[in-house]
């Protein structure tokens, strides 16, 4: 079955607001601007440009300039003299984006120069900077000037470059922009090339710097950045039918209309043409605010008739109105609350402000403004198109009083500020954080590879709108601060501590000295204490490290979690239990697992630096223990598929309690989402028994002892009947009836129980594999790679939660993708199969245990188990795992059918392969006796039997390898070389490579 | 071997080739019984032995179904109707890829001695099909146990052929089985042996091989004028043979010293009282602990772990009057042996499947010990079987009591059988010839009497 994509199966969205970006927020910011103009091609003689740069410092202002207005990416430009240098350089570096032409070139004149561009067929604009003089009258007036794609006039401001580069970006990008977040748009009509030369630059300035003054309300500095490209466009068009095109096409994006009223309509001059544009557009959105302006003052009486503001263009402060009409009708600059009679009785600078200020004036300034938009258009101005467009289509009307309409602006509003901190990383801040949701940082440098990947996923899960998408389930990531890696390194620095910790080789010992370590950066200690204020829930302080997670050595596992009840009635005691936790995290980056770990990957532990994840641990409280229902993993992909189950359907395993017990490798229930009926490791009632889980780890919420020692102390194990007096087992339990000799899903009859996850995997009262297959495909798709994703959920309470814990990419060995056959020299391979389990490379095994395929008897196959046993304990006890060579169905209860031994008869095993007898195929057992410890031990399982036209196994070598050891039916081959095992799990193909010989 | 035996033999794998399982059991069943047919002529002229190794009946059929996917799914089915000279037709039924007609007819053929020696009224036979349940979802498994018994159920009855269940078969296989051939014969009646105890299963199924052992070796003591009283028991293995074993020994005031799982033993000096026992339930049934717990929570007692190297089991090497294997197969070697007779073992009864190799047996009967073998001394399992299909012919349920009584009953009736066959054939208190013969004679004198069929 073929998995649809996580968008599709997120029907029930508006999926206008997908499209539109108004359910991502500003994380559609991002995409925004997209194509921009980075290099410039200015063709013009010396003189020219001479004239241009009167002081010499034309790019050095530019620069300046973009730096003050933050903009990203100031302009390269590159001048030629020559059109046809101009030409070859055009076509041959292909960089271009903008060609920038004075009247004057050494070899041609400007228009044969355009031409020769279209003719070529290069798509780039071309735009005629000319100064003011007869030449360029006679070229307007000969039309000459429609070859080029813009013309304008250089009056001396170097500002005038930063309105062409605008212009011509925003109409790159409206199109795309405007469906993506619902980008604003301001139509500028103007033929006359001087005016648009003087009016752009003063637009662009004043859009700008509203833009700069959002920035102010950024929630961090990377949202403050994406906020300028969000700042409204501008639609130049010198026509009225170019104008009505763009009005018609973004009409509910239209910010205002700045116009001249003499232009260009159906080919030629309408001096009404202004006034006519200002009626139709008023006619359908009376709310669109219109400036006319005209050398005629008799035109002001018609503009005011309208409805439009007016400005006369030869007025001396024409500069200045126009800025103060954008400020104040474009709602840049502050929210003005007047009465109908144009009394000024509120304003309001930011969000907050505008709450507080809703809160309290008059009635008729609240319907003054809310009957013509002006909220929604604020905010839009202000780039907060997401609460705009929830508030747009509410009416006055809707409501049955002024007071009901206040109340639910003031509604909105907050509601929105707390969905603007929901999955982001915020910058600490006491007054804001919420202690459910928030996920913040305190302290500069990494968050490290934890953080990342949560901090990633939490705006996944907020921007798909996933937290809701089970009516019974709210699926999130719980509460966090991460404290930045700068932190580390100055509690390392201040205590002196790093030289010692990289040099000392007992973990004990660095785990007392950091405890006793005393110097704490003083303001992360006052955060801290902040955020323990408001977080009085069990916490888990997890590793963050710089190299955790990362692609290729994942260091999953390698460092410590603590966990803390946080219960202590003394402040003061919680931050110390805080600190300590932190301070045994730190130590665990120098422990001798991650030294050992870091030797076998290409970095050097000197650039290892920790941070830390607080977390709000997911559960409930249970007499003095707190634990979640359920933790658990899933990954990407299942390199022990069963049955109908497929490698890329991925796979989850699940346990009681928390998710020590499956980091630990005990006791889980293992099930591909895809198939969640399928469990085959509850196949029989003796698997069952066997295979499930018997207690579970929870947070003990008594005394928080100190102790100086590496272990998590608060964490204990429980058998599974205290989460049934709990009442938390019958979630995820069976009941196994001896005297019925029968497993019954639930806790309703009698009997021994059993944790099978029925519940929840067959009588669906969770929807945990749609969760898994919904967060596995969208963190994939994310990511860009497959992923694995750590998980609990509480269940004592509905809504059920299930947090997310951990988001990381999916290590597959490259290697092993590329795993042909073809490659391998026939007399090299030893053994090849197509029916494989597991995953990875192996080459540090030196010995194989072979049954003898023509000793070997089926009647005394309890003998062969005996043997192969011994040489199991024997290699075991050297240190030395194997290669198992078996034959018939290994683990059988049927001596008949192949050698029954047990797993602790062959545990040293790292792979296996079972092969057909001598006489008689037998259909293969693949490993299903041993299904559970095969996964838990990632051990490789090869099955080669007739009907796999690709297995192989080369007998022939085998019998005639000298033996280190031979038994009646089993004999031992040892090798100074070792083998090389080769799996790939996604394709469930793998072979063995005989040892290499080595040369005497 | 007998010239007889080696002709037969060829015979028989002349007619049944590549069933090598099958070949040996036939082979011990006519070494055994050589001895039989020299006395009794009659057999060897009705052909008896000929005759038994042919199954009465052999149903092979398609098994087609439906699984989650929609795809359709064709698993092969059995029905090896061995033979039904003393009672309807009986055996389990087994659902494993490994299932053939070769591994039915021999588990089938071994059956059917097995149910003669319990005395009660119940034919041989066995069944199955190559479906594997790993992996398969319960919606998956009920339409297979349908689609099985959509052919099974015109061969099978409570008065023609009763299964139950065996390897893949548990009570929620026997359910689902049980339903559809109630719905195809509108017929509610003991047709398949396992059910749940609410719609006619029997009680003390779980104790029936460990209470039966005990029983047994109750019976083999009562020969030389002995009880369990006081008598201490070496008992191997913690499932539920081993807790019952434990539980009936100190029911009849015996002391068990001893219980072990695959990574050690505990050996407790004091013995294991009913708390101790109780404790040990808990943790083999429960919380699924090991048997080391049991040497923690409890002073003095010695817990020793597995030792591969070791060719013995120090298990067996204790003090001891009674030994009752109730963990594995093969558990008891010579030397084992050897150190059970030394340690002053003199009765040793088999919960467990053959728990005791060919060379141990050896030693205990040489040594002229009481040695109950697992054919007879485990009997317990299929004789509760019976009492289900008795109480289901009643239309009665027993109380625990009765149904223990009764089981005590058979384990008696099986001692009987085994001891007098012995001494009949000059052999007194050699119990693995008496259950050999024994099972056979009773077979064979009703296939006399009722003639060719």
């Amino acid at each position: 079955m073929v998995r649809k994509p996580f968008k599709d199966v997120l029907t029930h969205f508006d999926p206008s607001w997908i499209e539109h970006g108004y359910g991502t927020r500003f994380q559609g910011f991002q995409n925004l601007m997209r194509q921009r103009i980075r290099d410039i091609l200015l063709v013009s003689s010396l003189y020219d440009l001479y004239v241009f740069e009167e002081d010499g410092r034309l790019y050095e202002l530019l620069r300046e300039e973009y730096q003050k207005l933050m903009l990203s990416h100031a302009p390269e430009f590159t001048r030629v003299s020559s059109g046809r240098e101009a030409l070859s350089l055009i076509k041959e570096e292909k960089r271009f984006d903008l060609i920038l032409i004075s009247l004057h070139i050494e070899d041609m004149n400007a228009t044969t120069f355009a031409k020769m561009v279209r003719e070529s067929g290069l798509d780039i604009p071309v735009v005629l900077l000319a100064y003011d003089n007869r030449e360029l009258a006679d070229l307007l007036r000969r039309q000459e000037a429609t070859v080029f794609d813009r013309v304008f006039m250089w009056q001396g401001d170097f500002r005038l470059l930063i309105a062409i580069i605008k212009t011509l970006e925003d109409q790159l990008n409206v199109d795309h922009d405007t469906r993506i977040v619902g980008i604003q748009s301001i139509i500028f009509i103007e033929d006359n090339v001087r005016f648009y030369s003087t009016f752009l630059p003063i637009m662009y300035l004043e859009l700008l710097t509203q833009a700069q003054r959002l920035i102010s309300e950024g929630i961090n500095l990377s949202h403050k950045n994406l906020r300028t490209r969000a700042r409204p466009k501008i639609l130049h068009a010198t026509t009225y039918e170019e104008a009505w095109d763009y009005f018609k096409k973004y009409q509910e994006h239209i910010l205002g209309v700045i116009s001249d009223v003499d232009f260009p309509r159906q080919g030629k001059y309408d001096a009404q043409a202004g006034l006519m544009f200002a009626e139709n557009v008023l006619a359908r959105r009376a709310d669109v605010p219109i400036l006319l302006q005209s050398n005629l003052p008799e035109n002001e009486p018609l503009a005011r008739a309208l409805g439009a503001s007016f400005l006369l263009k030869t007025s001396p402060n024409l500069a200045e109105e126009l800025r103060s009409f954008m400020a104040e009708s474009f709602s840049f600059g502050d929210f003005i609350f007047r009465t109908p009679d144009g009394r000024i009785v509120g304003r309001a600078q930011d969000l907050i402000s505008l709450e507080e200020q809703i809160k309290v004036v008059p009635e008729e300034s609240l319907r003054y403004h809310a009957e013509r938009n002006h909220f929604s258009n604020w905010l839009r101005a202000r780039t907060e198109f997401w609460l705009a467009h929830k508030l747009r289509p509410r009416k006055v009307s809707d409501f049955a009083s002024m007071e009901e309409l206040r109340q639910d602006l003031i509604r909105s509003l907050r509601e929105y500020r707390r969905l603007c901190q929901r999955g982001i990383v915020t910058d600490f801040n006491k007054d804001t954080f919420d202690p459910n949701t928030s996920f913040a940082r305190i302290g500069g440098g990494s968050l490290g590879g934890k953080a990342r990947g949560l901090a990633f996923v939490n705006i996944l899960i907020n921007n798909y709108n996933v937290q809701n998408f089970w009516p019974n389930v709210t699926i999130d990531v719980p509460a966090a601060l991460a404290i930045g890696t700068d932190v580390f390194d100055e509690f390392l620095e201040e205590n002196n501590l790093r030289s010692f910790a990289l040099s000392c080789d007992n973990d004990e010992e660095i785990c007392r000295r950091f405890l006793l370590a005393s110097r704490f950066p003083e303001r992360i200690l006052g955060d801290l204490a902040a955020f323990l204020d408001l977080m009085h829930a069990p916490l888990a302080v997890r590793s963050s490290s710089l190299l955790e997670d990362s692609q290729y050595h994942p260091f999953a596992g390698v460092y410590h979690t603590y966990m803390i009840p946080n219960n202590h009635p003394d402040p003061i005691v919680r931050l110390g239990q805080l600190l300590r936790a932190i301070k045994r995290v730190y130590a665990s980056t120098f422990f001798q697992a991650p030294k050992e770990y870091i030797k076998a990957t290409s970095y050097r532990l000197e650039e290892e630096k920790m941070a830390v994840v607080i977390q709000k641990l997911v559960g409930s409280q249970h007499g003095d223990r707190f634990y979640p229902a359920f933790s658990g993993v899933a990954r990407s992909y299942n390199f022990y598929p069963v049955g109908p189950q497929k490698p890329s359907e991925g796979v989850a395993s699940v346990a009681l309690g928390l998710g020590k017990m499956i980091v630990e490798g005990g006791t889980s229930v293992r099930f591909s989402p895809a198939h969640p009926d399928h469990l085959p490791q509850f196949a029989t009632i003796t698997d069952t028994l066997h295979n499930s889980q018997r207690d579970f780890y929870a947070l003990s919420l008594a005394e928080d002892q100190y102790h100086s020692g590496v272990e998590d102390l608060q964490i204990k194990r429980f058998d599974i009947r205290v989460a049934e007096q709990d009442g938390v087992l019958g979630f995820l339990a069976s009941t196994y009836s001896p005297e019925n000799d029968c497993i019954y899903d639930g806790i309703s009859r009698e009997g021994r129980r059993l944790v099978t996850f029925a519940p929840i995997l067959k009588d669906k009262i969770f929807p945990l594999p749609q969760i898994i297959e919904l967060l596995l495909d969208m963190g994939s798709w994310g990511m860009g790679t497959p992923v694995e994703i750590e998980f609990a959920a509480d269940m004592c309470r509905k809504p059920y939660e299930f947090g997310l814990l951990q988001l990381r990419p999916f290590v597959l060995n490259r290697e092993l993708e590329e795993l042909t056959l073809e490659e391998v020299p026939e007399d090299e391979l030893l053994i090849s199969s197509n029916s494989v389990l597991g995953h990875g490379v192996m080459n540090d095994i030196y010995d194989i245990v072979v049954v003898d395929r023509d000793l070997f008897e089926r009647s005394r196959s309890r003998q062969t188990a005996q043997e192969i046993s011994r040489l199991n304990a024997e290699l075991l006890a050297d240190h030395r795992p194997y290669l198992l060579i078996a034959l018939g169905r290994l683990g059988t209860l049927d001596p008949w059918l192949g050698i029954p031994v047990t797993w602790d008869q062959i545990c040293g095993a790292r792979a296996i392969v079972e092969t057909d007898f001598k006489d008689m195929p037998v259909s293969p057992s693949q490993g299903s006796h041993f299904f559970h410890n095969l996964t838990s031990f990632s051990v490789g399982y090869f099955s080669i039997n007739g009907r796999d036209a690709l297995g192989k196994i080369d007998w022939e070598w085998l019998n005639s390898q000298q033996p280190a050891l031979q038994l009646n039916t089993v004999k031992l081959l040892r090798f100074d070389s070792p083998l090389t095992i080769k799996i790939n799990g996604r394709e469930n193909r793998g072979y063995i490579l005989k040892p290499k010989r080595v040369d005497p | 071997m007998s010239q007889f035996v080696q002709e037969f033999m060829a015979e028989v794998k002349a007619k049944n080739p590549n069933e090598p399982e099958f070949h040996q059991a036939v082979q011990e069943v006519a070494e055994s019984v050589a001895l039989v047919y020299e006395r009794h002529p009659e057999y060897r002229r009705a052909k008896i032995l000929e005759r038994i190794v042919e199954p009465e009946r052999v149903i092979m059929f398609r098994v087609p179904w439906t699984d989650d996917r929609g795809e359709i799914r064709i698993n092969r089915g059995y029905r090896v109707q061995m033979n039904s000279a003393i009672g309807p037709y009986k055996g389990g039924l087994r659902f494993h890829p490994s299932v053939n007609l070769g591994i039915l007819k021999f588990l089938a053929f071994e059956q059917v001695f097995k149910n003669s020696l319990t005395s009660l009224p119940m034919g041989g036979a066995k069944g199955g099909s190559d479906f594997d349940p790993k992996g398969k979802s319960d919606a998956e498994v009920m339409r297979f146990c349908q689609a099985f018994m959509n052919e099974l159920f015109r061969h099978i009855g409570a008065d023609t052929d009763v299964p139950a269940g065996d390897i893949g078969v548990g009570g929620r296989e026997i359910g689902f089985l049980f339903g559809q051939y109630k719905k195809l014969m509108n017929c509610f009646t003991g047709v398949l042996t396992g059910k749940g105890i609410n719609w006619g299963g029997s009680l003390i199924r779980p104790e029936a091989t460990g209470y039966g052992a005990v029983y047994f070796a109750a019976e083999m003591l009562a020969t030389r004028g002995q009880t369990l009283e006081g008598k201490v028991c070496l008992v191997s293995g913690s499932g539920n043979v081993a807790q019952y074993t434990v539980e009936k020994i100190l029911d009849m005031g015996g002391k068990a010293v001893t219980l072990s799982d695959s990574d050690g033993y505990i050996y407790d000096e004091a013995g294991i009282d009913r708390e101790k026992l109780e404790f040990v339930k808990e943790l083999k049934n429960i919380r699924r602990g090991r048997i080391k717990e049991y040497a923690e929570k409890y002073p003095g007692v010695v817990y020793t772990p597995v030792d591969p190297n070791l060719p013995y089991n120090p298990l067996w090497n204790h003090k001891a009057d009674c030994a009752f294997p109730s963990a594995t197969q093969n558990e008891i070697n010579a030397i084992d042996a050897q150190n059970l007779v030394r340690n002053g073992v003199y009765c040793v009864a088999e919960g467990a499947n053959m728990p005791t190799h060919i060379d141990g047996v050896r030693i205990f009967l040489d040594a002229g010990i009481l040695y109950g073998p697992g054919k007879a001394a485990n009997a317990g399992g299929v004789a509760v079987s019976g009492l289900e299909m008795a109480q289901n012919s009643m239309r009665m349920p027993w109380q625990r009591e009765e149904v223990d009584a009764r089981l005590q009953i058979i384990m008696k009736n099986i001692h009987k059988t085994c001891k007098v066959t012995a001494e009949r054939y000059n052999v007194p208190g050699n119990y693995v010839v008496g259950a050999n013969i024994g099972g056979f004679i009773k077979v064979a004198d009703a296939m006399m009497d009722q003639g060719i069929v």
